[in-house]
């Protein structure tokens, strides 16, 4: 292996968290420690020299790099102070970054400096929606009584489809699709590289249901039941948040969903289906609660952070915060719009509801390139490693 | 002098308790035919007084029996007029009673055994003091106070420096044609205080200049040592221009056979050309003490071929890299190997240290200070910081641009106009192959005494110190104990040739090293022996008349105080004596001796113990304990209240080399069944403290037995023992092991002859 450290990506590292990566003297007290590290492919001691090697291309396509649930462990143990944890989240801010598409926009979601211009892109494109679609208007209490945010982008006489929906869909499903194409272009990106790098022959390739039902939907559910998440014993206090979280988005994406289905589909045919639900809709239950374990969750992870720092067991990275900051922004205003409809304040209500829009098409627009990336590549990473320990898994010559 | 004795007998410390104070008293007064008082605490105010009061009315000569001479030193001693000896009653007699299991009936006559033990270490003291004269210490008439420095590096500059700030005279030779040594040649020195992260500025010139300003000093450059004769106080010191070749060269060893042969002829006289070692040489200068502070070569690295030193162009020793980076920019991409071993072994560099891997961190540096994108990379089997070095190391791995990792390296080849470097075995995981400018290769330090005599002394036993290779030709004699003492006394080293050291480390141990030449000095001016026995006023005397010249003295001698004439009459150098007893021990006519330890003395001590007849329960063991570990490795078994058999007389020696044969055929001549050594470790980690004693007492010993057997005795009647100063656990049990081998031999049959 001909080695040629990338000085840069060592500094990346250390500006990003791993400050003290060069600490590390290898005792592999980490992979020890780690309760993740398996013994056929232990992991953080490797990726520590790699690391202080400035070996970029083979960390960026590691999986034990996006394995690591970031429960910082190693960090507390570490002998050195070499914290690996931080060292394992900068490689994944920086892998994210650099699988990220289009780059610019990649690049731009690294730093706080460029927070006026990440914020600035989604308030101008929805206020230029806003401007557009012609609802540019505070409507009286008693319209907001009624319609709630139903008329944010006007509304037009077209009993099929909603001219808000119609602006919302646009929005939101441009940003996610942007997102959504970046993401698969870094994901299969880096599961070639991952299969080259385990020296895995594609003699034999498994079927997409192969694929789906032995790699891809046990990672799902091991993630749902966060089983890897829960064997850090040190982040308890995580799971409490991250657990409660997660679930919060999947509510909110069924909630979603079924209000797509329900306005776009079912309410071509029936246009009764409009509307805002009722509180005791059992979806609109579900999403009242998502939300608030949303709340609840994003609280704790803030909590939590905050003392690892403080007590020195983690940097404070913009990477980790930005997204902590954009779920809590999503929360907040959120529920915050709900709670304005309630007291039929249409006028802070209609300004909290942009803000709303605004967080929400952030977190889409920028996932790839965030810590939100992990939904994509740790997923991913799982199921490479259950690809990679399968028969299908083999080098070359042995298939 | 006109001896007055009187004996003082301490009942304190359970000794009262233990033993008939009565009786011992009349062995005292009756067979020794001594005075004796007796009190519960005489190291105390009123005790001491009473002895005081008695040598202010005339007693000169006064024997303590209580505790062990090791401790309350101060208390028993009445002045230089004065001779005491103490009878170690507590630690070796009382409290090291060897009292019977929780389960068994302790013996009938215990209490009689113990008194008897008491009583016969009494009539040894008594003799002793009988038999101990006054020393008079021997003193030169003319002794110079210059000490000489050889070697003008960083050691000795500052050894030269330390000296004459005390304000000494010193002589400071240099072969080169100028002062600094290696140092001339550093860019930066390693860092000396704390954080311990930031590289120094060589301070070589800066010591210079200190130097060559000082008036108490006077520099010789391109001047080398031809010879040194005499011993401390006055060395003759011939010097010579550095590189050419004289007669006043130091002669090669001749040994006492060669030179039979050279005399019949039949060998050729490798000093053919030299005048004779014992010739003085009259343009000599004179010089109290040498400090030698040659320093070292690097080690030549062209063997490892696979390295390709000397046969590719950019690979380099550190001392040359260090030469290039000292005169501009290194290259941007450097691999510093530090072992050679590839596959097969992960040895260093032959002599590599801790110094070497300082300086490969040091240098890693350079490159990464003068190239904006340089990188260093650090192949290493080990990497050696000790103490606040290692902060310096933490430093270095903190550096973005230095690599480091344990490898093999396998191969350096050229790869265009660049070096490639493969290395298996990494911390990486996986084999490694980098791309870079230069190579470094990590040569070790070799002391200047591992290939030359450097030293070069006229003496008898040869021009070169001995035995270097138990310390790898470093310039060392016993490395845990007495640091810069060398195997010839006045002569103290320091710097590289002693052990591979830092800039930092070097000015400590040139600054010892001087202290001790200063320390040399004065004891040599006041007619005392320097180290270990330190201000033992004693000598060994030889009675000349009747030597027979065997040469046994002068070859044995471990410190080659003695030189000798054409026929091999011993010629004592006094100075370079340390008061082993070493000669008197190998001595078959018995004809060298010390006012206050000799072969009549501790015979007769042997003679005065009482050994009954026909009486298998006091049976008589003779131990003889080396005074320097064994002895205090006794007393501690005492304190700790670990038996010892009733059966056994220990007697301390200054080392197991000056036992003499004669005292153990007294001993058993005398009736005693058996008679033990116990002394220091020999051989490679030997911790003997006059070097060689315990390993020529073992041989004497082996010898001793064969004559045994021939006379009808069992060899196994006599032994040596090893022991260390902690093995005071031990001791007692080895001891009590050797009795019973010699209850189940039964008496010695020539009892009663």
């Amino acid at each position: 292996m001909n080695v040629q450290p990338d000085l840069d990506f060592i500094k990346h590292l250390k500006g990003a968290g791993g400050d003290a990566l060069k600490k590390c003297y290898q005792c592999a007290t980490c992979s020890v420690r780690c309760p993740l590290s398996s013994d056929d492919n232990p992991f953080p001691r490797k990726e520590m020299i790699w690391s202080s090697w400035g070996m970029k291309d083979k960390l960026v396509a590691d999986p034990d790099v996006y394995l690591c649930h970031n429960c910082g462990d190693c960090t507390t143990y570490c002998p050195r102070g070499a914290k690996p944890s931080e060292v394992l989240g900068a490689i994944r801010s920086y892998a994210y970054t650099m699988y990220g598409w289009p780059a610019g926009l990649a690049k731009l979601a690294t730093s706080a400096k460029n927070l006026p211009v990440l914020i600035g892109i989604p308030v101008v494109v929805i206020f230029v929606m806003w401007l557009i679609s012609g609802g540019m208007h505070i409507p009286s209490r008693e319209e907001f009584g009624t319609y709630g945010y139903q008329h944010f982008f006007g509304h037009w006489e077209f009993k099929w489809y909603a001219k808000n929906i119609f602006f919302i869909v646009l929005i939101m499903a441009s940003s996610l699709a942007i997102a959504g194409f970046s993401l698969y272009k870094g994901v299969t990106k880096m599961w070639k590289t991952m299969s080259d790098n385990a020296d895995i022959g594609s003699a034999y390739r498994p079927s997409v249901i192969q694929f789906v039902s032995q790699f891809l939907w046990p990672s799902l559910v091991e993630i749902v039941k966060h089983n890897r998440f829960k064997e850090c014993t040190t982040n308890t206090d995580r799971v409490r948040g991250h657990l409660p979280l997660m679930l919060a988005f999947i509510g909110l994406a069924i909630v979603t969903t079924y209000s797509l289905v329900k306005n776009d589909i079912v309410g071509l045919f029936w246009p009764a289906a409009h509307g805002p639900m009722y509180f005791f809709d059992p979806f609109k239950i579900l999403a009242n609660v998502s939300a608030i374990a949303l709340l609840f969750g994003i609280y704790v992870l803030w909590v939590s952070r905050t003392k690892t720092e403080a007590a020195g067991e983690s940097s404070r990275t913009f990477y980790d915060w930005f997204l902590i900051w954009q779920i809590a922004a999503v929360g907040v205003t959120g529920l915050g719009s709900e709670l304005l409809r309630w007291l039929s304040l249409p006028a802070v209500g209609y300004i909290v509801y942009f803000c709303h829009l605004v967080a929400v098409m952030m977190l889409f627009l920028y996932l790839p390139y965030t810590k939100f990336a992990h939904i994509a590549y740790r997923t991913v990473a799982m199921a490479f490693e259950k690809y990679r320990d399968s028969s299908f898994g083999k080098p070359a010559v042995e298939q | 002098m006109d001896k007055k004795y009187c004996a003082y007998l301490c009942s304190g410390c359970g000794i009262g308790d233990a033993l008939d104070m009565d009786a011992l008293a009349e062995v005292v007064t009756g067979e020794m035919s001594m005075d004796c008082k007796t009190a519960d605490c005489f190291c105390g105010t009123d005790g001491r007084a009473l002895i005081e009061a008695d040598v202010g009315e005339g007693v000169n000569t006064v024997v303590v029996g209580a505790c062990s001479p090791r401790v309350m030193k101060n208390e028993f001693d009445f002045g230089d007029g004065t001779i005491t000896l103490r009878a170690n009653l507590r630690e070796q007699v009382v409290w090291a009673e060897d009292k019977p299991a929780e389960d068994e009936e302790p013996h009938a006559e215990a209490a009689e055994f113990l008194n008897e033990t008491a009583a016969d270490y009494m009539r040894m003291a008594c003799t002793q003091a009988q038999k101990t004269e006054l020393p008079e210490p021997h003193k030169l008439e003319n002794l110079s106070r210059k000490i000489l420095v050889m070697g003008g590096g960083i050691a000795g500059l500052t050894a030269a420096r330390e000296a004459a700030a005390a304000g000494y005279e010193v002589t400071l030779i240099e072969k080169d044609d100028k002062l600094g040594g290696k140092a001339n040649d550093w860019r930066q020195s390693f860092p000396t205080k704390s954080p311990w992260t930031d590289l120094e500025d060589n301070p070589v010139a800066a010591m210079i200049s200190e130097v060559e300003g000082d008036s108490n000093i006077t520099i010789k450059t391109s001047t080398e040592v031809a010879r040194i004769a005499g011993g401390p106080g006055a060395f003759r010191v011939t010097m010579k221009a550095a590189g050419t070749e004289t007669e006043w060269d130091a002669p090669a060893k001749v040994t006492g056979e060669e030179r039979e042969l050279i005399e019949k002829g039949e060998m050729e006289n490798p000093n053919a050309s030299l005048v004779d070692y014992m010739e003085a040489d009259p343009n000599a200068e004179i010089h109290g003490a040498v400090v030698m502070a040659t320093g070292w070569v690097p080690a030549d690295v062209s063997e490892y071929e696979h390295l390709g030193y000397g046969a590719i162009k950019n690979v380099v020793t550190n001392v040359e890299f260090e030469k290039l980076a000292k005169e501009g920019k290194v290259p941007a991409n450097v691999a510093f190997v530090q072992s050679p071993g590839g596959k097969d072994h992960d040895m260093d560099f032959p002599y590599c240290n801790s110094v070497t891997s300082m300086v490969a961190l040091k240098q890693a540096q350079y490159v990464c200070e003068d190239n904006d994108e340089g990188k260093a990379y650090l192949l290493y089997q080990h990497m050696r910081t000790p103490g606040s070095q290692e902060l310096y190391y933490k430093a270095a791995q903190q550096n973005d641009g230095i690599f480091m990792t344990k490898a093999a390296v396998t191969k350096v080849e050229e790869n265009g106009d660049k070096l490639k470097v493969t290395a298996e075995n990494t911390l990486l995981g996986e084999d490694l192959d980098l791309d870079v400018d230069m190579v470094v290769l990590a040569a070790g330090m070799v002391p200047t005494t591992k290939e030359e005599d450097t030293i070069n002394l006229a003496y008898r036993q040869g021009p070169a110190f001995i035995d270097l290779d138990l310390f790898d030709g470093y310039a060392d004699s016993h490395f845990i104990c007495f640091p810069y003492e060398t195997r010839r006394t006045g002569v103290y080293t320091c710097g590289g040739v002693r052990k591979a050291e830092t800039i930092d480390e070097a000015i400590d141990d040139a600054t010892g090293a001087a202290l001790k030449a200063i320390q040399c000095l004065e004891s040599t001016d006041r007619g005392v022996s320097v180290h270990p026995r330190s201000g033992d006023k004693t000598w060994p005397d030889f009675f000349m008349q009747r030597c027979t010249q065997c040469k046994r003295c002068t070859e044995e001698c471990p410190f080659g105080a003695l030189d000798d004439d054409e026929k091999g009459t011993p010629l004592p150098n006094n100075t370079r004596c340390r008061r082993c007893g070493t000669c008197m021990g190998s001595c078959p006519e018995r004809i060298i001796g010390f006012t206050d330890y000799n072969i009549d003395l501790i015979g007769s001590m042997i003679k005065s113990v009482e050994v009954p007849e026909d009486d298998d329960d006091r049976l008589r063991v003779v131990v003889f304990v080396c005074e320097n570990d064994a002895y205090p490795a006794l007393d501690m078994a005492g304190m700790r209240g670990n038996g010892v058999n009733h059966m056994v007389r220990f007697i301390p020696v200054r080392c197991l080399g000056s036992v003499n044969m004669a005292w153990i055929r007294d001993a058993l001549s005398a009736g005693m069944d058996g008679a033990m050594l116990l002394g220091c470790t020999y051989g490679d980690d030997y911790q003997c403290h006059f070097v060689k004693g315990s390993e020529i007492a073992n041989k004497r010993m082996e010898n001793i037995g064969e004559t045994l057997s021939t006379l009808g005795l069992e060899s196994e009647r006599c032994a040596t023992q090893q022991v260390a100063i902690t093995d005071y656990d031990k001791i007692p049990q080895i001891v009590n092991d050797f009795v019973e081998e010699i209850v189940e031999m039964g008496p010695n049959p020539f009892k009663g002859f």
